[in-house]
């Protein structure tokens, strides 16, 4: 009898092993004492809802791809110091940095440089014990195999959206949060980076509507502001805010009209957004975001 | 024994819970790449269960900012073996600005497109009809820039 149950255990064992495919483990205990998440301002859902509303990595990049800006290498953060990054609120701040590249990357199709971005997120990620998102190897696989580019930037935004889920539901959110600074502040730095070379009105705009995604940045990182990390990357965080007070969105209303075309259902919004934002204070806000990310970068 | 026993079912109870998650996972692929020619952004995955007769649907709400001059795919699939239909509705505020059924027609519709004009926070709230129970992914992508 017992014997036969040792085999049934045995086989369940077996089958979880198979199943699992990976090693995304629900129980992983990590060290993580320097970052303290103490008693929060404002609830877990509402710092929940503004890590999960955060634009993706790749929004920035699409928009600077539609304008037609060429591709260029001299946007992207270094990977080259990655093993030396030993902090976990550094590890998670850079791999939100790589993944805004990865995002940039992708959406260019420079294969070659993704497999040098994805092996960047997947040591940092590893390192905050969430590596297990990222399969590396499939990932390496598409990159390879240029018949595949949609594949691997669906893969590699699922397995991040994916990382930031477990994380918040892990009572890890601090991590998240920092993760979307890090893709925050890099599209930004990408957008404001070819503002500069490239004008454009759209641009200016973009980076004008930032002042919306900045001021709930503030309020979640400032929650987490009794640790000394968090409230030097506040600090830093503010002195850009400082140069949206005067940056101006106003708002005509507008009913929502839906059409619908060859059976495709099209919801036109006619409310609209517009951004005030001048020569000068897109300019000091091209300058101040240069220093903070790359002190960031180089932290 | 008992012990024995009792190992096998937290065991039985994993394997479940696994085979669940793989499942989903293949849903959300499914339904990014039944969206068509987009980029996927982020994936909504639900799970309800019914509601009490004469009350509310449950429903599941998640927040994104979308961005003016970008026209978004917003896509729902829903489980294989859901006891209820998903529906998706987006909304600004309390406003609805747009649903992937129609209650008026009684018109489905796989996905819909969002042309939006004014950057900010929106909210999907994903619910089944009649308020069954039922599992499903919600897909958020994105059509391109106009």
């Amino acid at each position: 009898m017992l014997k036969n149950v040792l085999i049934v255990l045995f086989i369940i064992l077996l089958v979880i092993s198979c199943k699992s495919g990976g090693d995304k483990s629900e129980t992983l205990e990590v060290d993580e004492s320097e970052l303290v998440e103490g008693d929060l301002e404002i609830s877990k859902e509402t710092i929940d809802d503004i890590i999960q509303s955060v634009s993706s990595p790749v929004e920035m990049a699409a928009l600077v791809k539609d304008l037609g800006i060429k591709f260029s290498n001299k946007y992207l953060a270094p990977t080259d110091h990655v093993d030396e990054i030993s902090t976990s609120f550094k590890q998670a701040l850079s791999l939100g940095i790589y993944g805004a590249d990865l995002g940039y990357l992708n959406m260019y199709n420079k294969t070659a440089s993704v497999i040098e971005y994805i092996s960047a997120i997947k040591t940092l990620a590893d390192e905050i014990r969430v590596g297990q998102f990222f399969d590396f190897t499939t990932l390496k696989r598409l990159a390879q195999n240029y018949q595949n580019l949609d594949s691997l930037m669906y893969l590699s935004l699922r397995s991040f959206n994916e990382m930031d889920q477990y994380l918040r539901d892990n009572d890890r959110s601090h991590l998240s949060a920092l993760i979307i600074t890090g893709v925050w502040i890099e599209g930004l730095y990408l957008a404001t980076q070819v503002a500069s070379d490239a004008p454009h009105p759209s641009l200016a705009e973009r980076i004008g509507e930032q002042k919306i995604i900045l001021e709930k940045l503030i309020l979640i990182i400032k929650n987490f502001s009794k640790d000394s990390q968090f409230a030097n990357l506040l600090e830093e965080l503010n002195r850009i805010n400082a140069l949206y007070k005067d940056v101006e969105i106003t708002y005509t209303p507008g009913e929502p009209e839906p059409k619908e075309e060859n059976g495709m259902l099209i919801i036109i919004q006619n409310e609209e957004s517009i951004v005030k934002i001048s020569d000068e204070q897109l300019n000091e806000i091209i300058a101040i975001t240069k220093e903070v990310r790359d002190k960031l970068v180089g932290a | 024994m008992k012990a024995i026993i009792k190992t096998i079912s937290v065991l039985l109870i994993f394997i479940s819970t696994t085979v669940y998650s793989q499942d989903l996972t293949q849903l959300v692929a499914q339904c990014a790449a039944n969206a068509g020619n987009v980029t996927y952004l982020k994936d909504f995955v639900v799970k309800l269960d019914a509601g009490t007769l004469g009350g509310a649907p449950p429903t599941a709400r998640f927040a994104m900012i979308l961005s003016k001059n970008a026209m978004y795919r917003f896509s729902i699939c829903t489980a294989p073996d859901s006891e209820g239909d998903a529906v998706l509705q987006l909304m600004d505020m309390n406003r609805l600005l747009g649903s992937t059924f129609i209650q008026a027609t009684g018109k489905e519709f796989p996905y819909f497109d969002f042309k939006c004009q004014k950057t900010g926070v929106y909210h999907v709230f994903i619910s089944f009809k009649e308020g069954k129970a039922g599992e499903s992914v919600g897909v958020l992508s994105l059509v391109k820039k106009f």
